[in-house]
């Protein structure tokens, strides 16, 4: 074990390699412990250089191969925090059940954290506002989506690692400070914005009878009014059948037989 | 024939490395239908001299299947469909297939039956997934009896392998697919007459609504935000279509809503 009391074990060039090998958290993701593997394998140059002693390492090596189970961008701050203890640990400043304790508690807050940042709204927004560029045939709205959405990955991920390291139990105090549930909800207004220009100008909807029945210098408004109230509807339908838990794939093909008859009989072009 | 032994290949090669990406590393999102259905597109078009077509029908590939799936959330044990390789798949089997043909009507069809195709793949692919992961489950167990040996070296290679049989699963799956999909598609698009086939052309209009309930489904919380909701759809109906004034508006309606310092 490390004899010098409150010298820090781990330099920064240690936790980037902990913060890069974070990106392969999930590689080996299965039923019994989950991420286990992935996040001992991200933090064991941390280890390594807490524990010099084989038994010591052999111990901590077998603490961390335990059920882990977060959000894969916000775990490097569980591992930032997990290594801070397990140096503390290695100067027998605290037992290891402060560690299973800290690390359970982190990486549920974590993956509650995360998953509602980016599953339920960043990646939703990003991807919406992507879709606009891509109906547009912007070439380049992949790169578009690319850049946007990793710039708060790749911040999370490497100064969380850091956040974790230096404030230790103390670091979810400061990840309040982000204030996430009203940027998710923020976000989840924007979304809803985007959607809403979405819905009438991108699904394609056309019927026959405006050509015969409008004067042409009404045709373009007329259609794009009849398209709208048509996808609105459709999406009502959709809404309606999400929230009745019906599969995705079932209102597809549902929507799929709908549109064949109508082009069947005419009412659709 | 040397062609298409070399686009499945490259196909083969995609999938791989997209679909490390969907959950198994990195994670920066190239596996998202928008970003895996454009490259695809990109890069088989690069190969037939067609990269503009490619990359356009990777766009309209991306556009639907990232809306169709946007709810599925690898979280904890759940296992979502397999947006990465349905996305790879739909452009491949589609440009590949309808690359041959002269009509617009017969190539839309192409695409429309392979994007339809890609969906049951990406179903066929959660279980390949599923399978992976009880392939883990075994490493697992050796790694735990290695640690217990002291022999550390064995969580390298037991992490790598998880990487591998992921790489290998989506390499061998979309190889099979390209070589052996191409004809039936063809043949499939062929029999279908021209009467019919433009109806493939309308429900691939329609299809985006789909997406577009998913997604309103999920970001509509409150009875009250239904109103303005609707009330926004009318705002955008009767504008003129045109980006600038969807992508302004959400600005707005963010910046006035922005998170603001408690005092």
């Amino acid at each position: 074990m490390n004899s010098s009391p409150n010298k820090r074990a781990l330099t920064k060039a240690t936790l980037i390699k902990v913060a890069f090998r974070s990106f392969f958290l999930q590689a080996s993701w299965n039923y019994r412990g989950m991420m286990s593997m992935g996040f001992l394998y991200a933090i064991s140059p941390g280890l390594d250089k807490i524990y010099d002693d084989i038994n010591a390492r052999e111990n901590a090596y077998m603490r961390h191969f335990e059920y882990f189970n977060t959000n894969p961008y916000f775990a490097s701050v569980v591992m930032g925090v997990v290594l801070a203890l397990e140096e503390r640990l290695s100067r027998g400043e605290i037992n290891d059940e402060v560690i299973y304790d800290t690390k359970e508690g982190l990486m549920t807050a974590c993956a509650a954290i995360g998953d509602g940042l980016f599953w339920d709204s960043w990646r939703p927004f990003v991807a919406v506002a992507s879709l606009i560029l891509a109906s547009g045939n912007y070439m380049l709205t992949p790169l578009f989506f690319l850049i946007l959405y990793n710039i708060p990955h790749l911040y999370f991920r490497f100064a969380g690692i850091f956040w974790g390291y230096v404030e230790g139990t103390h670091v979810i105090r400061s990840l309040k400070k982000f204030q996430f549930p009203q940027i998710r909800q923020n976000l989840r207004y924007g979304t809803l914005v985007l959607l809403a220009y979405m819905i009438p100008n991108h699904v394609n909807l056309h019927t026959p009878f405006l050509l015969t029945n409008l004067p042409m210098e009404f045709f373009y408004f007329g259609e794009k009014v009849v398209q709208g109230i048509g996808a609105t509807l459709l999406v009502a339908l959709g809404i309606m059948g999400c929230r009745a838990r019906v599969d995705v794939l079932l209102i597809s093909f549902l929507l799929m037989i709908f549109a064949l008859v109508l082009y069947h009989w005419g009412i659709l072009i | 024939m040397q062609e298409h032994l070399i686009a499945s290949l490259l196909i083969a090669l995609i999938g791989g490395i997209v679909d490390l990406d969907s959950t198994a590393t990195w994670q920066f999102m190239i596996s998202q239908p928008i970003v895996a259905a454009p490259l695809t597109g990109l890069f088989l078009g690069n190969l037939y001299g067609e990269a503009a077509m490619g990359l356009k029908l990777g766009l309209m590939v991306g556009v639907i299947l990232q809306l169709l799936w946007i709810e599925q959330l690898p979280l904890g044990m759940n296992v979502p469909p397999d947006a990465a390789l349905a996305s790879v798949l739909s452009v491949a089997l589609g440009f590949i297939a309808g690359h041959s043909y002269e009509t617009y009507s017969e190539r839309e069809v192409c695409y429309t039956v392979a994007l339809l195709l890609s969906v049951a793949l990406g179903l066929l692919g959660r279980s390949l997934d599923m399978f992976v992961r009880r392939l883990n489950t075994s490493v697992d167990n050796w790694v735990n009896q290695k640690i217990e040996d002291n022999q550390f070296w064995a969580i390298s290679l037991g992490h790598t392998l998880g990487g591998i049989f992921t790489f290998t699963k989506a390499f061998i799956f979309c190889f099979l697919i390209v070589w052996f999909g191409v004809e039936p598609l063809k043949y499939f698009t062929q029999t279908i007459s021209l009467k019919h086939s433009s109806g493939f052309i309308v429900v691939q209009g329609l299809l985006p609504a789909v997406g577009f309930s998913v997604l309103a489904s999920m970001c509509l919380k409150e009875k009250a935000e239904i109103k303005y909701f609707a009330a926004a759809i009318l705002f955008f109906t009767i504008l003129p279509a045109k980006i600038w004034l969807g992508i302004g508006a959400a600005l707005i309606v963010m910046y006035k809503t922005r998170p603001r310092k408690k005092k």
